[in-house]
């Protein structure tokens, strides 16, 4: 097919896009089982931190090539002449690319408007109380089925319906609301968003199910660490808030952009004996310098690779190999 | 097409106990001649029952057999797994209703999850027994 010059970039990126998100992450779902295994033996929240990199990678990789290399390399050293062939491997590698990125901006787009429509709702026909255990004041709904979540993005909002209100007794509570706080805490909701917008392995294929399972597994554990604080007396609190709320019926997230109490269920077993071990880890208060040391590498990564985009020979070698993608 | 491979598997049709007790056997040990089987089978059983048996077996598709120095090997057609997988298939679709056959599960979930909250909630009671405990002297 001939494509003008910047049509055929947008294809070439595609293209580029799918064939490194695709290398990389085949890697990344063949090890997922071990990482997951490996996570096991962190701390929760480092465990729920090591697997979304990893969700992230290919992603995130992919654009940074693209951009990094790939646009500079077309911009500076394509000829602007008339339209040039795209061979049939490289326009299908770019259908493939635009269908995982297009399935993945839906997806969320979809997620993203039904959560607004909820905050909208709730906060029409909710109250909002001050209680102990959070940090914000609580939308108290009368929602027909039992609901306690953290919803929204950017300001999430707690949310919780009367009959869990009516539930719990006060200390139960305290716990479970502190719980949904330590979701606030660490911006679960906003990474559940960057795991939507992650394309899924290939049309058909999502390949990071096992990877996402454990990250959310993983950030409740970590919400329940954060939350009891290494307190027995607030351990005992939470894992009967999680009982009395199962004996609802569980409280369904409301969007798959909200952080519900009890999730899914499925692992409300393994979380409640978790709670009842006698030595129940103190949660990681050293925080700051993990995140130093995440920022400190991607900013090194990001330097190398501005540098490597900046030299001659890589952007020459870029676009030798972007020649031999269009071919 | 699709004729051709229409009638490959075979039907699960009922078995009887000793039919399934030689299934098992060949399940467990891979394939025997009808001697084999009538020594694992650990009770006395005419060597003709056991043969006749195993023909059935086979006749029903469930067994695979080759023919080695004028005695049949036989080994099991299907692995475990396929077998109670098209049992289950056979037992939903002969089911006259579905949605009772639904309320039925829910209801064995529903039943399996109430025990598994009993048995929390019993291991939280005690945790606060004991915490209870440590704290007065």
């Amino acid at each position: 097919m001939m494509a003008p010059y910047l049509p055929r970039l947008l294809c070439l990126c595609l293209a580029a896009f799918f064939v490194i998100h695709t290398a990389v992450g085949l890697m990344v779902a063949l090890i997922a089982p071990y990482a997951v295994r490996a996570a096991q033996r962190m701390r929760a929240r480092r465990a729920a931190r090591f697997l979304l990199a990893l969700r992230l990678l290919p992603a995130a990789l992919g654009l940074l090539l693209v951009a990094g290399l790939c646009v500079p390399s077309y911009l500076l050293l394509e000829q602007e002449t008339s339209a040039e062939e795209v061979g049939a491997l490289c326009l299908a590698a770019a259908i493939l690319g635009a269908w995982i990125l297009r399935a993945a901006m839906a997806r969320s787009l979809r997620a993203i408007t039904r959560s607004i429509r909820h905050a909208r709702d709730w906060e029409r026909s909710g109250s909002l109380s001050n209680l102990s255990g959070a940090r914000q004041p609580v939308c108290v709904v009368d929602a027909p089925a039992p609901l306690l979540a953290l919803t929204g993005l950017l300001r999430p909002r707690l949310v919780m319906s009367r009959s869990v209100a009516s539930a719990l007794s006060a200390r139960q509570l305290r716990a479970a609301l502190r719980h949904e706080e330590a979701h606030r805490a660490s911006h679960d909701n906003l990474k559940r968003l960057m795991l939507m917008l992650s394309p899924g392995l290939l049309p058909g294929w999502h390949g990071f199910r096992t990877l996402e399972r454990g990250w959310f597994r993983f950030t409740e554990w970590a919400a329940d660490d954060e939350a009891v604080a290494g307190n027995p007396r607030r351990s005992l609190s939470l894992a009967a808030a999680l009982v009395r709320i199962a004996r609802l019926g569980g409280t369904p997230a409301p969007s798959a952009l909200s952080a519900s109490f009890l999730a899914d269920g499925r692992d409300l077993s393994a979380r409640v004996d978790r709670l009842l071990r006698p030595a129940m880890a103190a949660p990681a208060n050293s925080a700051g310098p993990m995140v130093g040391a995440s920022v400190a590498a991607c900013l090194a990564i990001a330097g190398v690779l501005v540098a490597a985009a900046l030299h001659p020979a890589t952007l020459q070698s870029a676009h030798r190999l972007m020649e031999h993608l269009i071919r | 097409m699709i004729g051709l491979f229409k009638n490959r598997a075979p039907a699960p049709l009922p078995l009887g106990p000793l039919e399934i007790s030689l299934m098992e056997i060949l399940w467990t040990n891979g394939e025997g001649n009808v001697r084999d089987v009538i020594d694992r089978l650990g009770r006395p059983l005419a060597y003709t029952t056991v043969m006749t048996t195993l023909d059935r077996l086979y006749k029903k598709g469930l067994l695979a057999r080759r023919k080695f120095d004028r005695a049949f090997i036989y080994s099991a057609a299907l692995t475990r797994e396929e077998w109670e997988h098209k049992r289950t298939g056979d037992f939903v679709a002969g089911f006259p209703s579905h949605e009772l056959l639904i309320s039925c599960l829910v209801e064995a979930v529903g039943q399996h999850d109430e025990a598994l909250l009993d048995d929390l909630e019993r291991k939280i009671k005690l945790k606060r027994k004991e915490l209870g405990r440590k704290v007065k002297p």
